[in-house]
């Protein structure tokens, strides 16, 4: 295929190199190809089995279309350009509690942040391979993580809530408890991808665990922990919507009450307290991440 | 303050590092240690200072504590405060990126204060100017709130002897101290250690992968081969025939794969010295 | 030269300090700017802890509860006789997940092109299409479920609806990242030989992104199997309707069964999803934090 037309003597040689050359090809691309196909039967077979498990049908999907349609309809009251005030304030009759609700779901996103990090990050350093000396507790403290982390955020909430009662409480322990696997695991990971050489030279100076951790670790990691935290504090936002479906605090209890009662309009103005806010804190997160802290500290 | 080491082996499963090792050292001495590659040279030093756990022997120590003591069997505190006594340096420097040039050298005084106060960096104002003295020696002040990450690796192989000086050792021991560095910051480096050996009287114990720079420094030269103390005696005293013996020229038969680390460890100080303290060498290069 | 600590004096000490005095500390407006930090988040942090009654001894009075009525009331999990139900109930899950992310999937690859700024000349449109993925993922899976069952009815439609809804969203983010992300010369290449827009994007963006799609989808198919284990918490199909339904009547201890059983299927379709990116694409190198985030 690419043999070169003034390869002169040589060119049967190349020939031959091309030859087999192609002939590896062929077989090459013929196992990728049963593979391909392979994989691409299964999947279609999966995808087959999902579409009978779940009963999916389109018929169903059409004939919502209408009931959702109406449904959008009636989350957006008329507000008419003349009377915008007067209809505005009319959709938002529930501003008061709602607007406290808000508050109370990012105070929750902040404090399970908060707690959930210290935690988990006073957890990672057992979790990380490098620096956990005993491996009971290295086991122990991955164990810990992972459960807190793969365990949903409100099946923890629903935990809670049998425990300390309907309220922010349960939410904020249910984040928290998420948060810590999670960030836990980040955290191990970057703490067992750090340089061991100051550690030594730590060591040398005669220094103890925790100084090795303070001086030799925490520097190395903390503008990555700090990332991770802003990043999480955005998920915890969302996560702190929702536990209040369970009554777990938050803004989530109204919404979900507004939909079981079908106070369509109620539904609409608080969605989109929600969808604002959300929006709002990414951007803010990102402009923090990327200004103030990404030029002092997060330069390697 | 003197060192006196005995039988001192360290093993890594079957592969024997340090084998039966023993010598003395007095007080005030500057020792360079030579040997090819995996001789077990940084084993020997790290087992010294206790980054490493020897398998067997005696490290014992005199006028360090208020009694003899084997080193080699310290723990906790004590050991802790022996490793002060005994400061290291590193052929990486093993800084502290992230952290200032001042904050990496006052981490020299962390076993001197209760943790707590350590940990919140609360040291004492002698402490600094302390630190600061010890930079001046090294020609680093003007760097003091510089990254240590900022610097060349010269440099921060300063920054490292500023920080083993403010440890106020009995003993310096140095890794290779000048194997990640150019000739002329490898000069600086050595001129320091030579100075703070004569001027404190601080023994010192020098790993070098170049014989040259043993015999230009060294009051005297401990030469290892495959773990064991093949030479122990005055740079002059070292006969060519014996630092072939050490480097382990022609040992090998023909083909067998050799070391040509032999030859710049013999022209030494002319050539960039860390070709030479790549390991593996010896994998490649055939003796003609 | 001073060798030893002892022999610095009160003195010296001024001298040093007066000579550099960013050795002994700080500016004090950056000492003033960390205390304050440091003074504001702690504040927020216990005005938090006392507003949601966290400082109160109901609290502790909670914790106890929570060690005595509900953690001991879960273990030892049983319910074995229903665990056919239950597996039923996981095959529904993972069905939910994987149709959601494909319809996901596949609504959002043309999107993704609008949302490119590479690909999408007009400002407003392409824009618009990032704005408007931004919208769907801005509601949790839950919240998409909820409205969801209102408008399909109870049942795994609603759940495979809410997934791929949060998922086009995602996938137009990702998708469209990526495709900003690749190698000009390529579509160039296409360009130079004749081809139109489709063709551009069939042989020379294509094959450039489809290995990076691909791991991302498997990822969020990863991370959908977890969401859809819980949208039946309001009724949208899959284990979370039975695992709700189980805590709601104190059932703790088939719950707890049940929570396993999620925990562990979870655990295999990570190593599933790990050994399809191996195979299909050679995905060794490490997970990007972004993937890590999205995971987790
Ligand atoms: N932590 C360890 N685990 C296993 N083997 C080790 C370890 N450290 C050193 N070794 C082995 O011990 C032997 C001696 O190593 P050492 O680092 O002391 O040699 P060296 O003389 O300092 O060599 P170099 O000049 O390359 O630094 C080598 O064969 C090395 O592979
Ligand atoms: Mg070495």
């Amino acid at each position: 295929m690419v043999t070169n037309p003034n390869a002169g003597p040589d060119v049967s040689v190349a020939r031959g190199v091309v030859a087999r050359f192609e002939k590896q090809y062929a077989v090459y691309r013929r196992k990728k190809q049963v593979t391909m196909a392979l994989f691409g039967g299964v999947f279609a077979l999966c995808v087959i089995a999902a579409l009978i498990t779940t009963k999916f049908s389109l018929w169903t999907l059409v004939e919502g279309i209408p009931r959702a349609s109406e449904f959008l309809a009636r989350m957006l009251p008329p507000i008419r350009l003349g009377t915008f005030g007067q209809d505005f304030s009319a959709w938002y009759w529930g501003a008061g509690e709602w607007f406290n609700s808000l508050l109370n779901t990012l105070l929750m996103a902040y404090l399970a942040t908060i707690l959930g990090t210290l935690i988990g990050g006073a957890i990672s350093f057992f979790a990380a391979r490098n620096l956990a000396h005993n491996y009971l507790v290295y086991w122990i403290a991955r164990r810990v993580l992972e459960i807190a982390r793969t365990v949903p955020d409100i099946v923890w909430a629903l935990l809670f809530v049998f425990a300390f009662g309907i309220g922010p409480v349960a939410g904020v322990l249910a984040i928290t408890t998420h948060t810590l696997g999670a960030q836990g695991k980040l955290f191990a990971e970057v703490n067992e991808n750090i340089s061991p050489l100051p550690l030594d030279g730590i060591r040398a100076s005669g220094g103890n665990w925790f100084h090795e951790m303070r001086f030799g670790v925490l520097p190395q990691v903390l503008p990555n922990y700090l990332s991770y935290t802003f990043w999480r504090f955005e998920l915890n936002v969302r996560s702190a919507t929702i536990v209040g479906f369970v009554g777990a605090g938050g803004i989530g209890h109204d919404l979900f009450t507004a939909v079981q009662l079908l106070y369509f309009a109620d539904v609409g103005a608080i969605l989109l307290i929600i969808v604002a806010t959300i929006m709002a804190i990414d951007m803010l997160s990102e402009k923090i991440r990327h200004s103030a802290i990404g030029k002092a500290s997060f330069s390697h | 303050m003197a060192l006196k080491i005995e039988k001192l082996s360290k093993a890594f499963g079957d592969l024997v590092a340090v084998n039966d090792v023993s010598f003395d050292v007095p007080a005030g001495q500057m020792i360079g240690i030579i040997g090819r590659s995996g001789a077990g040279k940084s084993t020997l030093l790290r087992m010294i200072n206790r980054l490493a756990d020897p398998t067997s022997g005696r490290i014992l120590v005199e006028g360090v504590f208020d009694a003899p003591v084997d080193v080699a069997k310290l723990k906790g505190k004590r050991l802790r405060q022996w490793r002060a006594q005994c400061a290291m340096v590193f052929q990486q420097f093993n800084l502290v990126p992230r952290l200032t040039v001042m904050t990496n050298v006052l981490m020299a005084r962390i076993s001197y204060h209760p943790t707590l106060r350590s940990l919140l960096l609360l040291f004492t104002p002698k402490d600094r100017a302390f630190t600061i003295r010890a930079l001046q020696r090294l020609d680093m002040v003007s760097h003091a709130l510089h990254r240590a990450d900022e610097l060349s690796g010269g440099q921060q192989q300063r920054v490292a002897i500023a920080r083993a000086l403010v440890q106020e050792p009995k003993i310096l021991l140095a890794d290779e101290p000048i194997a990640s560095l150019d000739l002329r910051n490898a000069t600086i480096v050595m001129d320091a250690l030579r100075r703070i050996n004569r001027e404190d009287g601080i023994t010192v114990i020098c790993n070098l992968h170049l014989l040259q720079t043993a015999k230009d420094y060294c009051d005297r030269i401990i030469g290892m081969r495959k773990g064991e103390i093949v030479f122990d005696g005055k740079p002059s005293d070292l006969s060519d025939a014996m630092a072939r013996e050490i480097y382990g020229v022609g040992e090998h038969g023909a083909g067998e794969p050799a070391d040509d680390d032999v030859e710049l460890a013999f022209t030494a100080t002319q050539t960039s010295t860390s070709a030479a303290a790549e390991p593996g060498h010896e994998k490649v290069a055939k003796v003609g | 030269m001073t060798s030893q600590l002892i022999e610095i004096t009160e003195a010296d000490i001024a001298e040093e300090r007066a000579r550099n005095p960013g050795a002994f500390a700080a500016p004090l407006r950056e000492r003033m700017k960390a205390w304050m930090a440091w003074v504001a988040a702690t504040a927020l942090t216990l005005f938090c802890l006392h507003r949601f009654g966290f400082l109160s001894g109901d609290f502790l009075h909670g914790v106890a509860k929570f060690g005595d009525t509900v953690i001991s009331q879960m273990f030892p999990p049983t319910g074995y006789e229903s665990l056919g139900m239950f597996l039923k109930a996981i095959g529904e899950t993972v069905a939910m997940a994987l149709l959601g992310t494909l319809l996901g999937a596949v609504v959002a690859l043309p999107l993704s092109f609008l949302a490119a700024k590479n690909m999408t000349r007009s400002r407003p449109i392409q824009f618009g299409t990032r704005r408007g993925a931004d919208l769907l993922r801005s509601f949790d899976y839950l919240i998409w479920a909820l409205i969801f069952v209102r408008a399909v009815g109870l049942g795994p439609l609603a759940g495979i609806m809410a997934i791929a809804i949060v998922e086009i969203g995602t996938f137009i983010k990702l998708y469209s990242e990526a495709i900003e992300n690749l190698d000009r010369k390529q579509i160039d290449g296409v360009t130079s030989l004749g081809g139109n827009g489709m063709h551009r994007i069939w042989f020379g963006v294509l094959p450039q992104v489809l290995p990076m799609m691909l791991s991302n989808t498997l990822y969020m198919f990863e991370h959908n199997v977890r969401s859809a284990s819980i949208l039946g918490i309001v009724g949208a199909g899959g284990i979370g309707f039975l695992l709700g339904d189980r805590l709601r009547a104190y059932e703790l201890r088939e719950a707890c069964l049940i929570i396993i059983l999620v925990v562990l299927t979870v655990y295999a379709i990570d190593y599933l999803s790990k050994f399809l990116r191996e195979q299909l694409i050679g995905d060794h190198k490490r997970r990007e934090p972004i993937d890590d985030a999205v995971q987790v």
